[in-house]
Parts: C-alpha cells; structure tokens; sequence
C-alpha cells in the first residue's frame, strides 16, 4: 500500500505537469513508492502508481522495467551499482564482481545474508574515465582495487 | 493538399503532402518488405525492414515514416536498398527460433516471406538465442513470445484500436519482452484482432493450435451475423469442418477488424450436443428417423393440434437468415396463422413498429456527439462501438443514459444513472427541455414534468452538436416503456437534428423486420402465444432456456402435454428435448447459405462454407420440404438466391409509428430487472463456443445491485439471485437489479 504521505509527495510532482499528463510523473511516483517499501516495487505497488495516476499499469510496469534504477526484488540496505560495459569491463570489472561476489558470498541480484548489501551490475554510468568503478547511494567509486573495494565494503553500515 | 510529383522505381507518381512512400508504394503495387508498419495503426518505424534508398539522402531511409516530397527518386531495390533491407533481416533472424515447421504461422507468416527474400541461408550468428518463457494471456490468444520481433503492432492496437493497452514492451535492449502486465488474461472484446496484426507466430489463435496447416485449408467469404454488423469474414475450411475464422477488408462494414465474438464462435459448430439427425418422440421417448418419417411426424401433429389454424404460433430466434425467415412467415401466413414472432426477449410487444435507424457506420465515425440510451455498446456491438470510438477521437463527446455505469474504452461525459422504471420520465424531461430551449410548443402531457441540471446539459450537448447521434441499446427490451421510450427518442430526435441508431435490435433481425416476421392484424405475438391457446408451435432456433423474456410462462405451454412442438435446431440439448416433439436437424452458421441484412440496410448474401454435420439439413430447404407436404404454393425454389430474390423485392410494412394510444405511469415502486447476456451467451451458437466462454467477458456473472435495493431485496454480498451471485455496487442505479451474466434468464 501506498501512504498517503507517498501519495502527497506524487501529487507535489504532478503539479509540475500540465493538466492531463499526470502520467508523466511516474518515474519520481516509482522512486517515492519504491523508497517507501525498502528500495525495491512489486507488482501491487505499480498497479497502485498506474491507479493513482490514471493510466494502463503495463505502462508504469514499461518504464519500471526500462530503467535500471527501479528493483523488482527485495535488495540490501546499500546497493553496489557495478558498471560492466566496455570502458570498465577493459580494466577488469569481471574479476572485481567475482571478488565481490566471492567475499559477500551473494550472485550478483541478491541481497547478502546479513541485508546490508546487493550487488547489480549496470550499464555505463558515464565514468568511464574512472573504471573499474561502482556507485552506492550516491556517491562513485572510482578505479577500483580489490583492497580499495574491501575498505569500502569495511565502511558500509 | 498539394500534389506532389516524384520517381519511385523510375515510375513517376503523383501523391499528397504527407503521404508516406510505403502507402504510395503499396498503392503503386510496389513491394516494399515491412513489419511494424501496419495501414490501420500509428508509424512506430521500429523494425527497419522496409529502408530504401532515397537519391541524395547518404543512409536508407524507412520507407514507412519517411514522407514523400517534390522531386524525390526512390529506389526500392537497387543495391543500396536491398543490402539494408538484408543487413535488417539478418538482425531480425538472429533471436528468431525458426521453428517454422511447428510454427501455426507458417505459410501465412511476414516473416517467413520476407525471410525467403531478404534472408541468407547461413547465420552469422552463433551465440545463445533469446528465450522468452510465456505466461499466457487467456484463452483466445496462444503466445510463443520467443518468436516475437517486437514490432509492437500488438501494442499499438490495444493502444489505439482496442482503447485498452494491455501489451506492452518491458524491458530494454535485448531483455525486451512484449507481455501484458497481468496474466488473468486479455480483456478487449477485440483481442482475437491481435493475432491478423501479429506479422509472426508469435500471437496465433489457440483454439486454433495445431489443427490444420495453412496452406491445407479453403478459404470461404462469408458473414458473421452475431450483431447488426455482419463483419466480412473467411472461414478456413478443412476436411468440411470451419477450422477459424479470419478478418476480411470492408472498409464500410468492418474496416480491417472482426470482433471475438465473430472469431472465435465457430467452435460451437463442433460442440457435442449438435443435433445430427432427425428424431420424434413417442410414447414419451425419443427416436431417431429418417427425415421422410420426421416430416411427416410433424406435420400430422401440427395439423392434428391445429385444426383451427391461429392455433399454430411460429417462432424464431434473431439468428436466422433472410431466406429462412422469408419462408418461414411465408409457410405460417400459408397455413394461415398471423402469429409469428422473432421478438422474444421484449417485454412489450403491443407496437408491431420498430424504430428506424437512419445513419450509416460509416456516418457514426464523423459525428460529434453521442448519447447512449440503454447500452453497453462495448460489448454488445463492438464494431459500431469502435466508430463511436474513433468518433471520441476525433474530438466526440459521449453522454449515457443506462442502468448502470458502465466500461466505455473511450471517455464519457455525463454519465446519468437510471433504473428501467425512471428512464422513460428521463427521456420526457429531456424532451421537454429540448422544447423550452428550441422555443418549441412543450405538448401537454409533459406540462406536469420537471427538469434537471443534467437533463439540461443532455439537452444543451444535442442541441449543440452539428452531427449528433441517439444511440438506443438493448437493454431497452426488458423495458415495458419500450416503444414509449423509442417513440420519445424519436421526438427528441427531431427536435435535436439528431441521427437514430436503433441498436435493441441485433443479430439478423433487420432481416426479420424486412420480411415482417411479427404479427400484423390480429396475430399473436411472441407473448400473447403463450396466454392464448396456441397448440402447435413451430420454432426455428430457438433455445428454451435462454431465448424468452418469461422464461417461465413459455415453459408452461411447452411442458404442455397437449402443445405439439416442432423444433429446428441445430443443437439437442436436454431442454430441447424435454419442450419438443419433433427435433429436425438444423444447418448452423456457415453451414448453410443466406443472407444477413446489416445496420446500414445492405444485403450481404454468403454461401455455405461447410456442409452441416450428419443429417443436419439447411433452414430453408427444411421449411420449403415442410410447405411442399403442406401443399402450400409458392414454394417452387430450386436455389436459395431464388427465396432471397423474392424476400428482397418484399416492400416493409414497417413506419416509424410508436406512439402508443396512452403514455403509462410508471410504476417504480417495484425493482426493476434488467437480465444482460454476456456478449458471448447471446446466441446458440456462440454460448457453445469453449474458449469464448473461459474469458473474463465470457465469465461475466453478476447480480449488480445499489445497497439501499439489496437492502430492500433482503441481499447482500455474494447472495445467489435467481442463481448470479450478488454484487453491490454503487454504478447501478437504485431501484433495479442489473444482472450481467453468462447463465440462462430467470424469474
Ligand atoms: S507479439 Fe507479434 S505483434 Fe506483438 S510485438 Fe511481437 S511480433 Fe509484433
Ligand atoms: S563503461 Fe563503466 S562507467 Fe562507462
Ligand atoms: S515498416 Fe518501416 S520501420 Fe518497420
């Protein structure tokens, strides 16, 4: 279920459309209810945005889909965005994902036992520059080491 | 327009500003290889296969969503041209499966076509392919996902036809799946169109699945005649039995689409309680026999139980075709009988009149208003309905008057409430306001009337509209106020320039109207039959359970021991048997010739695609071989063009005269019933057809009423009425009991 201060919040963003295109608000609606519900949206939660915001729910499930902001399991406390495309993949993303994924002993998709963290790998986050790196929260991660991920993972609370 | 002049495959042409070179291409007989682009549906430009090259422009260009302009040259196949296409059709192959072999798409797939075209035999590709497992969308549509080459036509329909977007593609890049967001299954009415759109074996028909190849069946044009449409249709054929049912062209009647309903009703056709043979019943037990024996059989009942010859009432169901009714009422004014009805689920029958109509469907598309009266158009004519929608799009407004509210796929404005006992008050109070805003005499008997705010604002939008349109449903039929309310609509029609759709009636009853297949004189009706001393009963069509507005008084004359029931029918099922003497073996749909007369008055002739199972013989042969024995004249037809000839040249008695001699008073102090057969329970055949019935329309089974009614009916949520569970709901106007259900009518 969706609060009503989730909903107020919604109708703050509608506001900023024009009158009748409240369906653009989705993606700040998907970000509020999925915040609300521990990070990550199920299926009653999208059918819930597309009634509020009056439009088909296999739309909202499109753009919920789309973006890879949006998660449709459970996830830890913190995620770990870890970039696999080219520039990053060239400077060794694989074998970090490994070892991270060897040290939380999780795949990446899944929450770690103690829930205070998932890894998900996505595409380019435009640092490319940086690579191997990750984002958490919002901060970037950048030219990743092993070492340097294992003082990261030592910080996470 | 400007006419604009360019080079396509060195042939000049001619076209207008904005025409895309695909459309003058087709026009021109040009093959140019596509798969999103579809002439019905919004350019999504998405699949890249119909790239050409265009003089001057350094990349192909999509022949679908690139505009023609002055002095372009086009070429549709030269090197440039066909490496793009190929270069396209190697990506589209590279997640296809190719499991044409297994595939019901193959032989009737764009893909394959194209493929054999545009495709090498090798693929370069040679990583895993893309699965995509399918989780099913209902019982009409089969899906095998990992064939799909996402070119959204699926979605576009539903978004832009259907008026319901239930597909949709989620997912990115290569993770993209076409799927609806639920798995209860597909909702629309006109889901099965989905399929035809689908250029793959992606979306096939599942009652369908592996029956018969494409290529194994015959093709037959033919008509549905479920509504007052008559979509142009192919039945496929193998073996002698209707395999499916496809769209065809009618740019007038159906455009390019055909409602489930018309798809997928065949399947009643094989259904088990067929009647296959003649068979009497004696001594209380029924036998089966030769037609010879069963003719005779009933002709010597009907003369032995009506010696007076007004004691024989002859009765059909609104599915027949224009010959059979012709000779039926032919046979009956023969034997000389007056009593002759197809009105069976009306209330009122005193006005032998019906309500002209006079637009055409096509006509329906360019209005600028509508007000529906007593309908659920959606699903009770779905095509006309999908006019009125693409009338909303171009700007319509839609005002309804009806019992409940209902799921319109378009937007509605006003949306009155009014139970059965109110709606005529309703429509008097419209009239009258009609008349003080035209300035118009208000006639006395609407002095003591009053008007509303929304009476007002119905009266305001007709007034206002330069098209408008009445559109007057079926729901109107269990209404005793029917012709009352017919007669008034016919006033405020005139008074708002407004068009009349007469939508009560439905399946091929303009066929029977055309005969005057109703009591003229002093004839029964299809009421009166049963109150007064009818003995022998002829009926065509006719199912006992679900036919009658008094299920319960037509039960009584037939349970009868003395009443001699004569049965044409296409099916035996245990109350046929139970009412009748004689069951003689009926041709159904597409089994026999015919003809149906759709909503804008055209004739619409069909041969038979099959030959009806066992002995089944067609209508109007049985009905001639009846007379013959009767030794009637004038039933010397060798063909059945001949009869249809002959009931074509019948000029209609019918006029618009509905006034009945005094308006009623309402009595609304009882509820109302209204009984709605769910679209596909509404004829034999089609309340036979499986797959239709496992859908959510088909599964429709509530008793709708407003709290404070069911608190006065002693029901709550989820009580039985008359069997339909109760449902409250505060769509459903107070004071009548809405009752949408797949089961038989009752109390
Ligand atoms: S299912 Fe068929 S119509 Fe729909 S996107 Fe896929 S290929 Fe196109
Ligand atoms: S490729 Fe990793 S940030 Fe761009
Ligand atoms: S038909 Fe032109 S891009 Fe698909």
């Amino acid at each position: 279920m969706i609060s009503d201060q989730a909903k107020k919040e919604i109708d703050f963003w509608v506001t900023k459309y024009p009158e009748g295109r409240q369906s653009s608000a989705v993606m700040q609606a998907l970000t509020i209810v999925q915040n609300e519900n521990g990070g990550s949206l199920t299926g009653e939660l999208m059918q819930e945005v597309a009634d509020h915001l009056q439009m088909p729910t296999i739309s909202v499930q499109e753009v919920a889909t789309f973006y890879e902001n949006y998660n449709h399991k459970p996830v830890g406390k913190n995620i770990i965005r870890f970039c696999h495309n080219i520039s990053c993949m060239l400077n060794g993303s694989d074998e970090l994902i490994s070892y991270l994924e060897e040290k939380l002993e999780v795949k990446t998709g899944e929450v770690s036992k103690d829930g205070l963290v998932s890894v998900k790998k996505v595409e380019c986050l435009g640092a490319c520059v940086g690579g191997p790196m990750c984002q958490i929260g919002d901060q970037y991660h950048e030219h990743l080491t092993p070492s340097k991920l294992d003082n990261i993972l030592d910080n996470l609370k | 327009m400007s006419e604009i002049e360019f080079e396509i495959d060195g042939k000049l042409v001619f076209a207008n500003q904005g025409d895309s070179i695909i459309s003058i291409a087709d026009r021109e007989g040009i093959d140019v290889p596509r798969f999103c682009y579809h002439k019905k549906l919004s350019v999504a430009a998405n699949c890249r296969m119909c790239l050409v090259d265009v003089e001057g422009v350094p990349k192909a260009q999509p022949a679908c969503s690139t505009p023609v302009a002055n002095g372009m040259k086009i070429h549709t196949r030269n090197d440039k041209a066909k490496s793009a296409q190929k270069a396209v059709m190697e990506f589209l192959l590279i997640n296809h499966p190719l499991d044409c072999p297994i595939c019901d798409q193959g032989g009737e797939c764009e893909l394959q076509d194209v493929a054999m075209e545009y495709g090498t035999d090798v693929s370069k590709f040679n990583l895993g392919k893309r699965i995509v497992a399918d989780k099913g969308i209902g019982a009409l549509i089969q899906t095998d996902m990992t064939r799909c080459i996402h070119c959204t036509r699926c979605v576009r329909f539903g978004a832009e036809v259907a008026g319901i977007v239930e597909m949709g593609g989620t997912g990115r890049g290569e993770g993209v799946k076409i799927e609806p967001f639920l798995t209860e299954g597909i909702q629309s009415e006109l889901s099965g169109n989905m399929i035809d759109v689908c250029p793959v074996g992606a979306l096939t028909s599942k009652p369908f699945r592996y029956e018969a190849r494409t290529w194994q069946m015959n093709a037959v044009e033919t008509i549905a005649r479920h509504d007052l449409v008559g979509s142009n249709i192919y039945t496929q054929t193998y073996r002698g039995r209707v395999k499916r049912v496809v769209a065809r062209d009618n740019e007038l009647v159906n455009e390019t689409w055909i409602s489930d309903r018309d798809r997928f009703s065949y399947e009643g056709l094989n259904h088990e309680s067929r009647a296959l043979h003649p068979k009497i019943k004696k001594n209380n037990k029924w036998q089966e026999t030769s037609w010879e024996i069963a003719l005779d059989f009933a002709i010597s009942g009907l003369k032995k139980n009506a010696q007076n010859a007004d004691q024989l009432g002859v009765l059909a169901s609104k599915n027949s075709t224009l010959e059979e009714y012709y000779l039926m009422q032919k046979l009956a004014r023969g034997f000389g009988s007056e009593n002759i009805d197809y009105r069976l689920d009306k209330a009122n029958l005193s006005i032998g009149n019906t309500m002209l109509s006079n637009i055409t469907l096509a006509e329906m598309e360019s209005t600028d208003h509508a007000l529906i009266v007593n309908s659920y158009l959606r699903l009770e004519q779905p095509m006309i309905n999908h006019r009125i929608r693409k009338a909303t799009l171009n700007g319509a407004s839609v005002n309804t008057i009806n019992n409940k509210k209902f799921d319109f796929n378009y937007q509605t404005d006003l949306e009155i409430l009014s139970s059965p006992q109110k709606t005529l008050l309703m429509l008097q109070s419209i009239l009258k306001s009609l008349h003080e805003r035209t300035k118009t005499t208000v006639p006395k008997y609407l002095s003591k009337i009053t008007v509303d705010d929304s009476q007002n604002k119905i009266a305001d939008d007709l007034i206002a509209a330069e098209r408008p349109v009445i559109i007057l449903g079926e729901h109107v039929n269990s209404n005793i106020s029917s012709s009352d309310i017919a007669s008034i609509i016919s006033e405020i029609a005139a008074l708002a320039n407004a068009k009349i759709a007469n939508l009560s009636l439905n399946g091929n009853s303009l066929s029977a109207e055309k005969v005057g297949f109703k009591p003229s004189n002093n004839g029964k009706n299809a009421i009166s039959m049963f109150t007064e001393n009818t003995k022998a009963f002829l009926l065509m069509d006719v199912d006992f359970n679900y036919d009658f507005i008094d299920p319960k008084l037509a039960a009584d004359t037939f349970n009868n021991d003395d009443v001699f029931v004569i049965s044409l029918n296409s099916f035996e099922d245990e109350i046929t048997l139970m009412n009748s003497d004689v069951i003689l073996p009926l041709a159904g749909f597409y089994e026999s010739s015919g003809t149906h007369i759709n909503f804008d008055g055209v004739a619409q002739s069909f041969s038979a695609s099959v030959k009806g199972p066992g002995d089944s013989k067609p209508g109007w042969k049985i009905i001639k071989v009846l007379a013959d024995i009767l030794e009637l004249k004038g039933f010397e037809y060798t063909d059945s063009t001949q009869v249809a000839d002959d009931a074509l040249s019948m000029s209609s008695a019918n006029n618009n005269d509905l006034v009945e001699n005094n308006i009623k008073e309402t009595d609304d102090s009882k509820v109302a019933v209204h009984w709605q057969y769910s679209p596909y329970a509404i004829d034999g055949i089609t309340r036979k057809a499986k797959a239709l019935q496992e859908t959510p329309i088909g599964k429709m089974n509530d008793a709708f009423i407003s709290l404070a009614t069911a608190k006065e009916l002693k029901l709550s949520e989820g009580d039985l009425y008359h069997g339909v569970p109760v449902s409250i709901n505060e769509t459903v106007a107070e004071g009548c009991v809405f009752v949408h259900t797949y089961q038989s009518r009752k109390g």
